[in-house]
């Protein structure tokens, strides 16, 4: 994919449901999966797919995002010849509704786009969890002469969708209306990956100057009859993070083995920062089953369809089920959880029992003590 | 380039004794612990000990070794100036030849040292599980101004015979090296580990490398040198885990002490971390019927089966109806639906089949350890 580049902009705004998680980081760096941040996957994807340029937009909340990508080294990016870079942060206005792809977060990087000699851009948000080899999606992009090509899937696989997320509608291949939900429902359902050619990107950002419509899914939806739009189907496992239920839900999801095999058993990882941690203890009295165990765990207790990050120490006599504890957590004796989220950093003391809801899990923030 | 003290790690070693677990591999790239490879630990310890500049002479297989150590940042030695650097043997202009002993490997090298112009130069080996502070020991060496320090340990009085023991003063002078004695006459033993003064150790070594009797080997020829002509040799004591894992048995206990709660070597210790050259994995999967206890997991496995006191590497796979006890797994090693495996090694990337049976009689305190590899 030489003649392409990645960039990576959160088109999904940032749920209330998940603003314990979000105060000193963005939806990208959000922890999942016992190792990972979500931006992992997507980032992981453009780079196994052969894309070798890739520019990262944040918002305002940087560190954890510069702390989680470094020099970009641990998904092959090397800093020398500029593989990777954090560009200026998203401004999300909430004038009424959330604009998905905000020009204004493009204008304000024009020379990421105007120094890169590719001729394709895709563009792709760091809240899906997948795993996707865009190559056949660059290939029909190329085969149609596409102005831009819309990765959808079929039905409606991304649990809750909002008001604002858009369906494709197709006359034979090629797409001929885009519906937001709340208008229209079609049976294809725009993934927020799309591949868009620079110089139709370029006139888009001018007209958008001139007009003042910073949205780009409208100007492409109110130009889809002068425009080359296509599709590209995904078929494989997809879901997309973009609140709290969705969050236990995706999470929950790994414990399936299928699911877990997909994503992280195929040809192609998903990488994510390393650490150095030792592996995990299980003693004696530990109990571990349909979990997924991050490194540098001490185990001394019960564990069932839950999800521990590295680093987390749980003491004798308690039992975990159905929950996400990140990383360094700590968990005293005889402690009872039950669809808990606990953020990095948080401690419990002994004899102390915690019971959320499927739908409604009690969440923990970074940091507390109980 | 002024350095205080370059430190000299010997990783040339076949490793005979660990059997196929040396076929294709150095003894110091050896898996121990899961992760880590026995090399992470003196490594490691030269991190703690701030001492940044780190020879590692290589000879016997050293691919996997070369790849794992790269360019030292896992140990942050990827300094400007200094680092870790490997040493092959090399071509002169009066041709080349393999390193004979370990202070010829040394000898070989003197251009590499010289180099830093050190005061001091640590010697180590690459098979040793321990931690140690060097710069403690290197404290000692100047404060009793030696011209060479030889950290030893209490051995158990019935173990003495198999190590090289010294006699000391109540200064920690050595006055005398019993190697493998019959009758020792104290249970110090050497634990391989030696501080030089550096312009001592290279007249020691051109010496040794004029006399044709000599093997070129520290323990056998150099130090004995050093003691007959009256230097100043001291002994450091060392109190603490170290164990040399050089054979297939001791090689398992040493793996199996880091399950023992007892044991007061801990890999968990946040003030004197061991590092190693991580790659990323996909955290542990354990499936619904999975019964684990008492075991060490690293990243990447995948575990269906029952695993009892044992140790897994990376990507280890273990099937349904499985049953591990007493086992150390190296990484990407598959164990199939139905294998009962006990008091084994299995060797990395092995297929174990379905129908395997490594059982052994309880009543047996100190079973054989088989080492499967295919």
């Amino acid at each position: 994919m030489k003649n392409a580049v990645g960039l990576i902009l959160n088109v999904d705004g940032e749920d209330d449901s998940l603003k314990d998680f979000l105060q000193h980081r963005s939806l990208s760096t959000l922890p999942f999966g016992g190792r990972y941040r979500l931006i992992d996957f997507t980032l992981s994807n453009m780079v196994n797919s052969g894309l070798s340029h890739i520019g990262v937009i944040g918002s305002h909340k940087y560190s954890s995002l510069v702390d989680h990508l470094g020099t970009g080294k641990e998904w092959s990016l090397s800093r020398k010849t500029q593989d990777l870079s954090i560009l200026s942060g998203s401004n999300n206005y909430h004038i009424g509704r959330l604009i998905k792809v905000n020009l204004r977060n493009l204008q304000n990087n024009r020379g990421f786009l105007d120094a890169t000699g590719a001729e394709h851009i895709l563009i792709a948000t760091p809240n899906l969890v997948t795993t996707f080899d865009f190559k056949n999606a660059y290939d029909i992009h190329l085969k149609n002469d596409s102005d831009i090509t819309l990765i959808f899937k079929k039905d409606d696989p991304l649990y809750h969708l909002k008001d604002n997320d858009l369906y494709l509608e197709f006359t034979k291949n090629r797409v001929s209306g885009l519906h937001y939900k709340r208008e229209h429902t079609t049976g294809h359902f725009f993934t927020e990956m799309f591949f868009v050619k620079k110089s139709i990107l370029e006139e888009l950002l001018d007209l958008s100057e001139r007009t003042g419509d910073w949205d780009l899914m409208d100007m492409i939806k109110y130009n889809i009859d002068t425009l080359r739009v296509f599709g590209a189907q995904h078929t494989g496992y997809i879901k997309r993070v973009n609140c709290l239920e969705n969050y236990m839900k995706t999470s929950m999801d790994l414990l399936e083995y299928e699911i877990m095999q997909e994503l992280f058993l195929g040809k192609n990882s998903i990488h994510t920062k390393i650490k150095d941690n030792h592996p995990t203890l299980y003693d004696d009295p530990a109990q571990v089953s349909n979990s997924i165990v991050g490194s540098g765990c001490i185990i001394d207790g019960t564990i069932n369809h839950s999800i521990i990050f590295r680093d987390t120490q749980m003491n004798v006599g308690s039992h975990i089920q159905n929950s996400i504890i990140m990383q360094r957590c700590e968990i005293g004796r005889n402690v009872n959880l039950n669809y808990v989220v606990m953020d990095k950093d948080t401690k419990i003391s002994d004899h102390t029992t915690l019971v959320g809801k499927p739908h409604a899990p009690i969440v923990l923030k970074k940091g507390t003590v109980i | 380039m002024n350095t205080e003290c370059v430190a000299m790690l010997l990783a040339g070693g076949q490793g005979s004794r660990l059997g196929s677990l040396t076929f294709n591999n150095a003894k110091p790239a050896v898996l121990f612990g899961g992760k880590y490879r026995i090399i992470d630990f003196p490594l490691s310890n030269c991190m703690n000990s701030d001492i940044d500049v780190v020879g590692v002479l290589t000879q016997y297989r050293p691919y996997i070794l070369n790849n794992y150590i790269g360019d030292g940042s896992a140990w942050a030695l990827d300094q400007v100036q200094g680092g870790v650097h490997i040493l092959p043997p090399y071509m002169g202009q009066k041709g080349g030849r393999w390193y004979s002993g370990t202070a010829d490997a040394i000898y070989q090298n003197l251009d590499f040292i010289d180099r830093f112009d050190p005061e001091y130069v640590l010697i180590l080996s690459g098979d040793h599980i321990y931690k140690m502070d060097y710069s403690k020991m290197l404290a000692f060496h100047k404060k009793k101004e030696a011209d060479l320090t030889i950290a030893v340990m209490d051995v158990p009085w019935e173990d003495a015979h198999r190590f090289g023991i010294v006699n000391t003063d109540e200064e920690h002078c050595i006055k005398e090296f019993q190697e493998k004695p019959e009758h020792p006459k104290s249970n110090k033993a050497s634990m391989g580990i030696y501080i030089f003064t550096w312009k001592e150790l290279k007249k020691a070594l051109l010496d040794d490398a004029g006399n044709r009797e000599s093997e070129h080997d520290f323990g056998h020829n150099v130090i004995p040198m050093l003691h007959e002509s009256g230097k100043r040799i001291y002994a450091y004591p060392y109190s603490g885990y170290w164990r040399d894992v050089g054979t297939v048995q001791s090689y398992y206990d040493a793996n199996m002490d880091l399950l023992d709660t007892d044991c007061d070597f801990d890999l968990s210790d946040r003030n004197f971390r061991v590092f190693s050259n991580n790659t990323s994995r996909h955290p542990q999967f354990i499936g619904p019927q999975a019964k684990i206890s008492n075991s060490l997991i690293c990243d990447g496995c995948i575990i269906f089966g029952k695993v009892e006191n044992s140790i897994l590497s990376h990507d280890v796979v273990i099937h349904k109806k499985t049953s591990l006890k007493n086992v150390i797994v190296h990484t990407g090693a598959i164990i199939e639906d139905g294998a009962i495996l006990e008091n084994c090694i299995v060797g990395a990337r092995a297929r174990i089949k379905g129908d395997a049976r490594y059982v052994t009689d309880p009543a047996d305190t100190t079973p054989e350890i088989h080492v499967i590899n295919n």
